[in-house]
């Protein structure tokens, strides 16, 4: 017997305390968010009250309301919410299946060296602070899609328009939804790729029938949060959406308006009414990414089941 | 009596290192021949040369020659898609995929462009049936072949094989996963199927090498001991090395 009855004892208790403080710091992190959910929640569902100090603001027309005035205090988010959605969604689409053929070129096609220089080029464009895009989306987009409309004989607003910022949010959520189709083609077992090609298949046939089917699932999550990232951006997008007064907007080259554009604009102007206002926007948005989170989670067990 | 592979003086490099040395041998059609030998010894090499699955490796180089059906394939017009259809593959890890366990055998025949769902449906069937899988998975063909057990996916891996019709069935190692149970499922399997394939098995098992093969190639160091008829080597082994071997002096 070489154990020591006193060490073990002292490791036992050590072991324990670290045990709860763990504990500690991960409760401490999760209660932000119940924090900031009940901040928003709470100063966003001020103006809907009866007693509150600017005027009772109706909820059923706040929500489905298809005018945003503030200066006529109409303030309707149904078109935004809309907006929002179509812009997000958008963005998601173009940039999905090109995220997802760099993910596949970079992870198996490439060869090594090309594939370690594109690999940092994703993180960086990942580590490219919102602002920059912005400025990159007013100077640059926005002037492409004015040459853009001038072809089909539309005039736009200086190019601030749906457009730009579908165009713009899908560089923005190219990047995370890259490097999570890489994490999850990396993950996808090499002895499934060679079951194949020891069959026959080619590259090609094995990439797209085995490799993506096998890492779908991780694909989906990178969607997710690619999707999340989209409806939260605020800065960028306010920089080229042109925050229309009413909608929705279909016309790609019309102005239009987000929920994060419509919080983030004259926020620091204001107060009042106008200023809570914005809380009850917060709220909405959190319930919209909190939903559509819910629905492609349901969408990917759904998609992942066969594996 | 009829060859499938003409092996003549192979020699591998994985970079400066060479696995192989100077191979040469020849593979009987229609009989199981059993590549044995200790961990390291290149045995899994050597098979991977036969459908060129080595070609995946970075590095590695490859002299010498290896004919099938009269046609050297390391040629540069040999058709890799064609010699794998041709040669099948079945490896120490049950890897299906996941899909259904239909779809896992059609997969062959539909990368091949076979779209007929009539004859998939035949093949599906008869594959599993030769693994004598089929009583067993039948009520349940359209799900997933993650649900079967070890050895049973093992079986499907190798219906999956026989589903491309083809000449030779090269093993890694097929039972070093499973069950002893599951194990002698696939080597009954393996006894039954080498009457319509080429079998070329490697195994770190002896015993299994003697119950189950013709042939037997006992690998050290990357070199061909000594290569006879099963019987031959394991009651009158004439190198003493294989005879160290085999009667469990190393290895």
């Amino acid at each position: 017997m070489i154990a020591d009855k006193k060490y073990i004892k002292r490791s036992k208790s050590f072991d324990r305390f670290f045990e709860y403080f763990f504990m500690a710091m991960a409760m401490l992190s999760a209660s932000f968010i119940v924090i900031i959910v009940l901040f928003v929640f709470t100063k966003g569902i001020s103006p809907f009250m009866k007693n509150y100090e600017y005027g009772q603001v109706n909820l059923f027309e706040f929500l489905t309301g298809n005018v945003y005035r503030q200066d006529m205090q109409i303030y309707g988010v149904g078109f935004i919410i809309i907006n929002t959605l179509i812009s997000s969604f958008l963005s998601l689409l173009i940039s999905f299946p090109i995220s997802v053929l760099t993910a596949l070129f970079i992870t198996k096609i490439a060869p090594k060296q090309l594939s370690g220089i594109m690999q940092s080029v994703i993180e960086l464009l990942a580590s490219v602070p919102s602002i920059v895009y912005g400025v990159f989306g007013s100077g640059v987009i926005t002037v492409f899609v004015m040459k853009l409309s001038n072809l089909f004989g539309v005039t736009t607003f200086g190019g601030s328009s749906l457009l730009s910022v579908v165009l713009l949010l899908s560089i923005m959520i190219f990047p995370t939804l890259t490097s999570m189709s890489i994490t999850a083609i990396k993950a996808v077992d090499i002895d499934l790729e060679k079951a194949s090609l020891a069959l026959g298949a080619t590259k090609m046939q094995t990439n797209f029938n085995i490799v993506l089917k096998a890492a779908k699932s991780g694909i989906f999550a990178g969607a997710i949060l690619g999707l999340g990232r989209a409806f939260g951006e605020a800065t960028a997008v306010a920089m080229v959406a042109g925050n229309k007064l009413f909608g929705p907007t279909f016309n790609p080259f019309d102005i239009t308006r987000t929920l994060t554009s419509t919080m983030l604009a004259g926020l620091k102007e204001t107060t009042g009414l106008d200023y809570d206002i914005r809380f009850s926007i917060g709220l909405v948005l959190i319930v919209v990414i909190f939903t559509s989170n819910a629905l492609l989670n349901y969408a990917k067990k759904k998609v992942g089941n066969m594996s | 009596m009829d060859t499938c592979f003409n092996i003549k003086d192979l020699d591998l490099y994985y970079g400066d290192k060479q696995a192989l040395k100077k191979i040469s041998m020849d593979i009987y059609k229609n009989k199981v021949t059993a590549f044995i030998g200790p961990s390291g010894c290149g045995k899994s090499t050597f098979l991977r040369c036969l459908n060129r699955m080595n070609d995946l490796i970075e590095g590695c180089r490859i002299d010498g020659t290896i004919m099938n059906e009269g046609h050297d394939i390391y040629s540069k017009n040999q058709d890799i898609v064609d010699l794998r259809t041709r040669v099948g593959m079945v490896f120490q890890k049950p890897n299906p995929f996941p899909m259904s366990i239909y779809d896992n055998i059609a997969y062959g025949p539909r990368c091949q462009g076979l779209k007929d769902k009539k004859k998939l449906d035949e093949i599906v069937i008869t594959s599993l049936k030769q693994v004598a899988l089929y009583d067993e998975v039948a009520s349940r063909l359209h799900e997933s072949a993650m649900g079967l057990s070890g050895g049973q996916q093992q079986r499907l891996c190798i219906a999956r094989c026989i589903a491309m019709s083809p000449d030779v069935i090269l093993m890694d190692e097929p039972t070093s996963a499973l069950d002893p149970i599951s194990t002698s499922k696939i080597e009954d399997l393996i006894m039954e199927l080498k009457k319509d394939y080429t079998i070329i098995i490697v195994t770190h098992n002896m015993q299994q090498a003697a119950r189950i093969s013709d042939y037997t190639a006992f690998f050290l160091l990357g070199e061909v001991i000594e290569m006879t008829d099963t019987d031959t080597m394991f009651s009158n082994p004439k190198d003493k090395r294989t005879e160290n071997y085999i009667t469990g002096r190393f290895g």
